[in-house]
């Protein structure tokens, strides 16, 4: 239980400046265990720099990002080293690679090797029926054909996947059902449920107001560079939520 | 305010779809219902070599289709097809390399220089020199972010240039016996002179072929080059190191530039100042004749081997037929666009620059 108290990640007061401007004044957040935890902001508001920071794509100017209490140093905030602390990202339009095939997505950067310099083709396969049969995702028939023969909403659940299969326990969504029709967002809302039983804890970017009421488990709001306000889902109403928004 | 929100994530492709099922059609790129004119497009290359085999064997029938005839072509094939190769690893990653022309001459060239200094083993010389060259290609290109057709049209000309000074324009001939002549460089290696023909030359370019076929389909590399072709930003976010990355691909393909020029060396019998001009164009059409598109991220090492055979049996077969050197060229190009024209799926294809 105390386990579950603890943040698996913990963000406070960090700031980034483009030359001059700034683009994010003060970002503080708290991430725990088994939750969704929704980011939502007007466009310009400073939500993509936030997840950017903390994925380690950018370098904060000011403050600090912990993972499961670690601080993470000026020097090891890079992509990789996040990665490494179990960070996975998930970004709206840049997930997969389109002319690989389903197993490629699913161990991208992380291609097993035989001798060395070859594809450990078999075991990709295996560990990719594994991870799919884990998400129920069963529609998935070709594992050879590239990838963008399938649906948006099984090419997003790979990428989603490409998370679970590495043990991560931190997952960012960047607008992940941004480019998807109705019936394949409401599949990436399965697959997002699904990780959060696992236990996973879940960052949701999402300009979908009513996805962010299906999925959150808590909302963070973004206004002007500073995350200004904080709910319980089962304490907002989406009156008040996009009146936050809007004013701060 | 939310549900419109929801209406606009619907994307039209996804009413083209149910509109497809609902009339009963397979939709366009599913898996099950490739639809016939993508499997076409992935035959291309063997349909057209079929067709030009049979049209030069009608037009010029036993001149053409003697068993003489195709010994020539399977000489002549190969120093295309190596460079080719080297290509189609570029192609694959969505850039070009336009300097393989400039560094087959000048790797020959180091080649011929290298035995003469360090004697048999000396030809090393010519394949580092390749990989260099392909090296300073993707350090200048990764790094300095300037356009692989750019940075590879600088090092075709500085190439070539640093090849006339090196070579201060004399060519160095490879010979069976000692050269009594003093007024010509020469290296005595019957060898190099035997690899050169037939069928030795074949013998190597199906090892390579099968090695880079190996590399291409089954190695974490290969995989890697169609992946960059395919998203590079995706690489990047998966911490793979983009940069040092296309230097390795550069590299790779200069070793295979290498090969071409060690082969072309053996098959000419000297390394000259010319050598390897034009090629460069010849290598990009094989490799779109074999059907693998420039803008990256597929390829096939079997297609690249179709699409070098067609050009060479196109050029030798119009010259059987008697066609002018210049209507052949002509020919040539016109068969290029032709294949590409073919080989590209436009739906895909955003922005053409």
């Amino acid at each position: 239980m105390t386990d579950q108290l603890k943040p698996v990640l913990e963000v406070k007061n960090v700031s980034k400046f483009f030359g001059g401007v700034e683009a994010l004044k003060q970002g503080s957040l708290k991430l725990f265990p088994g939750e969704v935890l929704a980011i939502v902001g007007a466009n310009g508001a400073g939500k993509s720099t936030l997840i950017k920071i903390i994925a380690g794509v950018l370098n904060p100017d000011q403050g600090f990002v912990k993972i499961r209490g670690k601080n993470i140093g000026q020097d090891d905030h890079n992509v990789s080293f996040i990665r490494q602390q179990g960070v996975e990202v998930v970004y709206q339009d840049l997930a997969i690679v389109p002319n690989m095939s389903a197993p490629y997505n699913l161990f991208l950067g992380r291609i097993p090797r035989k001798f060395g310099i070859f594809v450990d083709e078999k075991k990709m396969l295996e560990k990719t029926k594994e991870v799919l049969s884990e998400l129920n995702i069963e529609t998935v028939q070709n594992l050879i054909r590239p990838i963008s023969e399938m649906s948006g909403g099984q090419q997003q659940s790979i990428a989603i996947g490409r998370a679970i299969a590495w043990g991560k326990d931190i997952v960012i969504l960047d607008e992940p059902t941004a480019a998807l029709g109705p019936n394949e967002t409401l599949e990436v809302e399965r697959i997002i449920r699904e990780i959060r039983k696992r236990g996973t804890a879940i960052i949701l970017i999402s300009h979908n107001l009513d996805q962010v009421f299906r999925v959150s488990d808590r909302l963070v709001v973004v206004h002007k560079g500073v995350t200004s306000r904080e709910f319980l889902r089962s304490e907002v109403t989406l009156e008040e939520l996009v009146k936050s928004i809007t004013t701060g | 305010m939310s549900n419109t929100l929801n209406q606009t994530n619907s994307k039209t492709e996804s009413v083209q779809k149910t509109l497809l099922t609902r009339l009963g059609l397979p939709a366009l790129e599913s898996s099950e219902g490739r639809t016939w004119t993508s499997r076409l497009r992935d035959n291309v290359p063997f349909i057209a070599i079929t067709l030009i085999i049979l049209m030069f064997w009608i037009i010029s029938g036993e001149r053409f289709m003697s068993l003489r005839n195709w010994t020539f072509i399977a000489q002549q094939t190969p120093v295309l097809l190596l460079l080719a190769f080297a290509q189609l690893l570029v192609v694959t990653t969505g850039s070009i390399d336009i300097s393989v022309g400039s560094n087959l001459g000048f790797s020959a060239y180091m080649s011929a220089l290298g035995m003469i200094w360090f004697g048999t083993m000396g030809f090393m010389v010519g394949i580092v020199a390749a990989i260099l060259v392909g090296i300073f290609n993707g350090i200048i290109f990764s790094f300095f972010k300037i356009s692989s057709f750019v940075t590879t049209l600088a090092m075709l000309i500085i190439v070539r240039a640093v090849l006339v000074i090196v070579s201060d324009g004399r060519s160095i001939y490879v010979t069976d016996q000692p050269m009594s002549n003093s007024n010509i460089t020469s290296i005595e290696a019957e060898w190099l002179l035997e690899l050169g023909q037939f069928p030795n030359i074949l013998y190597f370019c199906i090892a390579v072929t099968i090695l880079l076929w190996v590399v291409y389909e089954k190695t974490v590399f290969g995989q890697q080059l169609k992946a960059l072709g395919g998203n590079e930003k995706v690489l990047h976010l998966a911490g793979i190191s983009v940069n040092w990355f296309k230097i390795q691909v550069f590299a790779v393909a200069g070793f295979m530039v290498g090969l071409a020029s060690f082969i072309n060396l053996a098959r000419s019998g000297a390394a000259t100042v010319q050598a390897g001009q034009m090629q460069e164009l010849d290598s990009i059409a094989a490799v779109a004749l074999g059907g693998t598109v420039l803008t990256g991220g597929y390829g096939s090492v079997l297609k690249t081997v179709v699409g070098a055979l067609t050009l060479t049996i196109v050029a030798n077969g119009l010259t059987i037929a008697g066609v002018p050197p210049s209507w052949s060229r002509i020919a040539r190009g016109v068969l290029l666009i032709a294949a590409i024209a073919i080989s590209l799926n436009r739906k895909q294809i955003d922005v053409v620059k």
